[in-house]
C-alpha cells in the first residue's frame, strides 16, 4: 500500500469521534482515555467515557470507550462504529478489530506482546504459544489505516517503557487538530509531577512517528516467534522403576500435566506421554527414586 | 637405648603412655578422680598433632572417640563410675562395630555419686557386663603407676590389634599416687595400627578372616562401607537372618577367645607351693603382696595371683596358680565381685573366702594377713 | 544431549539395598535426594563424604548412600561426627538426624555442636513424630496432634529447632520443606559450603503413621500442605505476611562468619609447636 493512499490517523471524520482504547491492566489505558475525553470536552462536545478495569488485575483485559460529539446517547461504541482503535497490547488490538469502522477506521497498536498464562497451556519445551499468530505486516496489509509501532521500545529508549501509552496518544494526536499545549496540559493533569517530562517526550516521539508514517517512511515492525517454555525443543522420556515404586501417589497428584496414574498394582505409569513436558517434578518428589527423566534434543544427531 | 626414671602421678602416667602409644585423639568430661588425665591430654596432644576436645558429657566423649577412631585415629577417653555408666551404650556400639578405643575408668566409691575422692573396686563387673547384650571386651587392671604406663600402652596395642574397646581400670589411690617409674623408650610403646583394609573386588568389611579380626576400612581411600550398631552381615549391612546373626555375634566373642595367649596377662607370686592363694587386683593386690611376704616370714604358705588382664579372666594361669592351694582368698574393695569369677573357676574344688571393704578406705596388708591366718585356723 | 551437571541419583546410591525400607510417601527419601543432588553439584567425591546418622527413620537413611556411612547410637550422631571431623578434616561430614534424635535424646549434643562451631552440616529431618517406634509424641509434634502416647492430643508445646540452633550459636541456620526440592538442594549446598557448623531443618512427612493417625490426608495432600496449614502453631517465627500468616519461613534464616573450631584448634596447636622448637 502506498503512503499516498493511506489516510492520516483520525482524518476520516469531522467533528465527533468514537475512540476505543484497549490494553491490559497496568498499561495506562484509562490514563490516555481520560486525556482524550478532556480534549473532546475542550472542543465543546458532550463526552462519555466508559471503561472496564475493576475486574482486571495487572495483566487482565482493560478497555475504555471514549465518545465525544454534539450529542452522545450511548456510553459505548457499537461494533463497526469506532473511528479509532488505540491498542496498547498486540493481541488486544486484534481482538477489538471488529469495532473499527470498515474502510475508514484507524488502527494504532503497540506491537508489544504480553502473553497471558492460558496461551502457554502447552508447556513442552520449545512449544510455540497459543498467542495470536497475526503479524503486524499482515494487519497493516489488510486495514487501510493501520499503524503498528513498537511504542514500548520507543518509550524504553526515552527512559521508561511505561510511557508507551503516551507514545500511542501522541501518535493519534495528529488526527485531531488540537494545539500541542492543550495535549500537554491535559497530560499534566493525569500524570504525576515526576513523570511529566518523560510523558511529554513520549508524546512528542509518538507524534513524530505518526508524521513520518504519514509520509510513508516507517517500517512495519517484525515479531519473532514466541515460545511457551524456555530452551530448544526436547523429547522427554520417563523411566519408571516399578520395583522401587511404592505407589504413594505423589507423582500422580503433583504432576502439573496430569500425565501419570497408578496402575492396578499401584505402580506409577505414564498414561499421557505426549503431555509430559519433562519438568522433573515427579523425579524430584518421588521418595523412592523410582522415576528418572531422560531428555534428548529434538533433531539432535 | 636405656629407660629413664621419672616421678609421675598415676593419671599423668596414663596420659603420657597414651601419647607414647600413638593416641592422637582424646575426648573427655571432667570427673573426679580422673580429670588429671584430660588435663594432661589437653596439654600433650596439640604438641604432637593430635586433638583434645572436652565434650558436653561422657556419652558424647566416648561417641567422639569412636568417631575419631572411624577416621583412623587412636582414641581414648577417661572417666570414673558415673561417667562410665553413661558410656555403656556407646561401649557396646564400639564392640559391635569393632571400632578400637581405650576407656580409662578410675574407680571411686559407689553406687551413684558415692565417694568421689575415695578408692573402690566396685566397677569390676560393670566393666565386663555394663553394656547390654553379649559382647567382647578387654579390661586391664594395673596396680601401680609403672603398670598404668605399661598397661595403657598395652590397651592401645590390644584395642587396635583386635578391634575391640579396652577398659583400663584402676582406683583412686593409684590414680593419684606419685611413683618413680621407668619410662620405656618411645619406640617400644608405640602400638601397631589396627589391620587396614586394601581396596579389592568383592570386599566385605566384616568378612571372616583367619584371625577373626577383619581389616578396618579407612574412609577416604576408595572403600566406602556402612558401619552400624545393628547386627550386620559380613557386608556391613543390617541382617536378621538367624544363621548370619548367630555367626556375627559368635565371631565377635571368638576373636577374643582365639587370642587368649596374647590377651591374657597375670602375675603369680609365690604360688608354686602356696596352700592359700590370694586373688586380688589393683591397690588391693599391693596390700596382698605385702601380706604374702609377712605370712611367708611367719611360715604360712601364702601366694598371690594377680590378673593384669581382668577380662577375659586369665583362667589358665589362675588354674595353674591355684592347682595346689587348699584355699583361696579374694580381698577386694567392693561387696564381692571378683570372688564370683574365682568361685566359678574353682567350681567348689576348694573353699573360696572373701574379704570386702566398702568404706572408702583401701585394705591394709595386716587385714589381709589376719584374714589368712583366721582361715588357716580352720584347716 | 546431557546437561552440564546432569544428576542421576542412582550414581550415589547403594543399589543393592534398593528399594529402600521407608514407607510410601515418606519425605525422608525426598530429603535424601536433595542431599545427594547438593553433593553432586558441589562436586564432593563419594570417598570424601562421611554421613553420620543416629537412630530412627532418619538414622536409616544414610545406609543407602554410597559413601562412608555411620549409623550410630540414638541422639549421638553429632558427637560421633565431632570426633570424626576433628580427626579427619579432609572429610566432608554430614549428620542426618531426626526431630526426636536431635532435639530430645540428643538435644544437649545439638546445643554444644552449635556452640563449638566445628565444620559439620547437620540435617534434621523433622516429621513431628517417632516413626520407627510406632508413632510416639516428639518435641516437634504440633499441639493437639494424636500420637500413640498422646491419645487425647498433644498438650506439650513444641521446640522450634532453628531458633534453638541460632540461640546456641550455630553460624548457619536454615529450613526448607521437602516439597521444594531444588530449593532444599540449594539450601543444603549453602550449608555444606559454609565454613562452620550449619544446621538445616528439613520439614518432612510421616505419611503412614502420623498422617494417617491425624487424618492429614495421603502423601500428596501432606506434601502440598507442608508450608501452609500443617504446622500452624509449631513455629514461632512464622512469616509476618497478611495473606498467609501461618506460612513457614524457609531458606537461610541466619548466617554468621565465626571462627571454625577445628581450624582454630589446629592453628593454635601449630603455634604452640613452633614456639617450642
Amino acid at each position: 500500500m502506498s503512503a499516498e493512499a493511506k489516510r492520516a490517523p483520525g482524518a476520516e471524520t469531522a467533528g465527533g469521534r468514537n475512540i476505543l482504547v484497549v490494553g491490559v491492566g497496568g498499561q495506562g489505558v484509562i490514563m490516555i482515555s481520560k486525556v482524550l475525553a478532556l480534549i473532546g470536552q475542550r472542543r465543546g462536545f458532550e463526552v462519555k467515557q466508559s471503561e472496564v478495569h475493576g475486574m482486571a488485575k495487572r495483566g487482565g483485559i482493560v478497555f475504555s470507550h471514549v465518545r465525544f460529539a454534539p450529542k452522545v446517547w450511548s456510553p459505548t461504541i457499537a461494533k463497526g462504529e469506532a473511528d479509532a482503535l488505540i491498542a496498547l497490547e498486540w493481541a488486544e488490538s486484534l481482538r477489538w478489530l471488529d469495532f473499527l469502522k470498515p474502510e475508514t477506521g484507524v488502527f494504532i497498536a503497540d506491537t508489544r506482546r504480553i502473553v497471558p498464562p492460558f496461551a502457554c497451556l502447552n508447556r513442552q519445551q520449545g512449544a510455540v504459544t497459543a498467542y495470536a499468530k497475526a503479524t503486524p505486516a499482515e494487519v497493516v496489509e489488510r486495514i487501510s489505516n493501520a499503524y503498528a509501532l513498537d511504542a514500548s521500545g520507543i518509550a524504553a529508549g526515552l527512559g521508561d517503557a511505561r510511557a508507551a501509552n503516551t507514545v500511542l496518544l501522541g501518535c493519534y494526536s495528529v488526527a485531531l487538530d488540537e494545539p500541542l499545549e492543550h495535549w500537554r496540559e491535559a497530560l499534566d493533569l493525569f500524570v504525576p509531577k515526576a513523570a511529566r517530562a518523560i510523558n511529554h517526550a513520549a508524546f512528542d516521539a509518538g507524534r513524530t512517528w505518526a508524521e513520518a508514517a504519514r509520509a510513508g517512511t516507517q517500517e512495519v515492525p517484525t515479531m519473532p516467534a514466541l515460545f511457551s517454555a524456555r530452551g530448544p525443543a526436547v523429547k522427554s522420556e520417563l523411566e519408571i522403576n516399578a520395583a522401587w515404586c511404592k505407589g504413594c501417589d505423589i507423582c500422580v497428584k503433583l504432576c502439573p500435566e496430569r500425565c501419570l496414574a497408578l496402575d492396578k498394582k499401584q505402580i506409577a505409569v505414564l498414561t499421557k506421554p505426549d503431555a509430559c513436558t519433562g519438568c522433573r517434578v515427579c523425579e524430584w518428589l518421588c521418595p523412592d527414586f523410582a522415576i528418572t527423566v531422560h531428555q534428548t534434543a529434538v533433531g539432535a544427531a | 637405648m636405656t629407660t629413664e626414671l621419672q616421678p609421675l602421678h598415676g593419671n599423668q602416667a596414663c596420659a603420657l603412655a597414651a601419647v607414647a602409644a600413638g593416641c592422637r585423639f582424646f575426648a573427655g568430661y571432667p570427673i573426679t578422680p580422673s580429670s588429671e588425665i584430660a588435663e594432661h591430654m589437653s596439654h600433650e596432644l596439640p604438641r604432637v598433632g593430635g586433638v583434645f576436645v572436652q565434650m558436653e558429657d561422657e556419652i558424647g566423649s566416648l561417641a567422639a572417640c569412636i568417631g575419631a577412631s572411624f577416621g583412623g585415629a587412636k582414641a581414648m577417653t577417661a572417666t570414673s563410675g558415673p561417667g562410665f555408666s553413661l558410656m555403656q551404650e556407646n561401649l557396646g556400639y564400639a564392640a559391635m562395630t569393632e571400632t578400637p578405643c581405650v576407656i580409662v575408668n578410675v574407680m571411686r566409691g559407689g553406687p551413684s555419686t558415692g565417694m568421689p575422692t575415695r578408692p573402690a573396686q566396685g566397677d569390676l563387673m560393670q566393666a565386663r557386663w555394663g553394656t547390654h547384650g553379649d559382647h567382647p571386651i578387654i579390661v586391664l587392671t594395673p596396680a601401680s603407676v609403672q603398670e598404668i604406663y605399661t598397661e595403657t600402652t598395652r590397651a592401645f596395642a590390644l584395642s587396635e590389634r583386635f578391634r575391640v574397646p579396652v577398659v583400663v581400670l584402676y582406683d583412686q589411690v593409684v590414680a593419684q599416687l606419685l611413683e618413680s617409674i621407668e619410662v620405656p623408650p618411645a619406640e617400644q610403646s608405640v602400638a601397631a595400627d589396627r589391620p587396614w583394609a586394601a581396596a579389592g573386588n568383592g570386599f566385605q568389611p566384616y568378612a571372616e578372616t583367619e584371625s577373626l579380626v577383619p581389616p578396618m576400612v579407612r574412609p577416604g581411600e576408595g572403600l566406602r562401607v556402612h558401619t552400624t550398631g545393628l547386627t550386620h552381615a559380613p557386608t556391613g549391612f543390617p541382617t536378621q537372618a538367624p544363621p548370619v546373626a548367630d555367626r556375627a555375634l559368635k565371631r565377635l566373642l571368638e576373636k577374643i577367645e582365639k587370642h587368649r595367649d596374647v590377651i591374657d596377662k597375670s602375675d603369680a607370686y609365690r604360688c608354686e607351693d602356696a596352700e592359700i592363694v590370694i586373688v586380688a587386683c589393683g591397690i588391693t593386690a599391693r596390700a596382698a603382696r605385702r601380706a604374702v611376704a609377712t605370712l611367708r616370714e611367719e611360715g604360712v604358705k601364702a601366694g598371690l595371683f594377680r590378673p593384669l588382664t581382668m577380662w577375659p579372666f586369665p583362667e589358665r594361669a589362675f588354674r595353674a596358680a591355684t592347682a595346689n592351694a587348699r584355699r583361696v582368698l579374694v580381698p577386694e574393695l567392693n561387696a564381692g565381685q571378683l570372688i564370683l569369677e574365682v568361685e566359678r573357676l574353682t567350681a567348689g574344688r576348694r573353699p573360696v573366702a572373701g574379704l570386702n571393704r566398702v568404706d572408702g578406705e583401701p585394705l591394709a596388708p595386716r587385714q589381709i594377713s589376719d584374714r589368712v591366718k583366721e582361715l588357716a585356723r580352720h584347716d | 544431549m546431557t546437561e552440564p551437571l546432569a544428576f542421576d541419583i542412582r550414581e550415589y546410591l547403594r543399589l543393592e539395598l534398593m528399594p529402600h525400607f521407608m514407607c510410601p510417601g515418606c519425605g525422608h527419601g525426598i530429603a535424601l535426594r536433595a542431599l545427594l543432588w547438593a553433593v553432586h553439584e558441589l562436586g564432593i567425591a563419594k570417598d570424601k563424604l562421611a554421613v553420620v546418622s543416629g537412630i530412627g527413620c532418619s538414622g536409616r537413611v544414610g545406609a543407602y548412600i554410597d559413601a562412608n556411612t555411620y549409623h550410630t547410637t540414638h541422639g549421638r550422631p553429632l558427637a560421633f561426627a565431632t570426633g570424626l571431623a576433628l580427626a579427619r578434616p579432609d572429610l566432608k561430614v554430614v549428620v542426618i538426624t531426626g526431630d526426636g534424635d536431635c532435639l530430645a535424646i540428643g538435644g544437649n549434643h545439638l546445643l554444644h555442636a552449635c556452640r563449638r562451631n566445628l565444620d559439620l552440616t547437620c540435617l534434621m529431618f523433622n516429621n513431628e513424630v517417632y516413626g520407627m517406634t510406632g508413632g510416639q509424641v516428639s518435641p516437634t509434634t504440633s499441639a493437639t496432634r494424636l500420637t500413640t502416647t498422646t491419645p487425647t492430643g498433644n498438650a506439650e508445646p513444641v521446640f522450634d529447632a532453628c531458633r534453638i540452633a541460632e540461640a546456641a550459636g550455630a553460624s548457619f541456620v536454615g529450613r526448607e520443606v521437602t516439597r521444594q526440592v531444588p530449593a532444599l538442594k540449594n539450601l543444603i549446598k549453602s550449608a555444606m559450603s559454609h565454613v562452620g557448623f550449619s544446621f538445616v531443618e528439613v520439614i518432612s512427612d510421616c505419611t503412614e503413621i502420623y498422617g494417617r493417625k491425624n487424618d492429614l490426608g495421603e502423601a500428596p495432600e501432606m506434601i502440598l500442605h507442608q508450608k501452609a496449614d500443617m504446622r500452624p502453631e509449631a513455629f514461632g517465627n512464622v512469616a509476618d505476611q497478611p495473606f498467609r500468616p501461618n506460612r513457614l519461613t524457609t531458606g537461610i534464616l541466619s548466617q554468621h562468619d565465626l571462627p571454625e573450631y577445628g581450624e582454630t584448634y589446629r592453628a593454635r596447636a601449630a603455634l604452640l609447636r613452633s614456639g617450642e622448637k
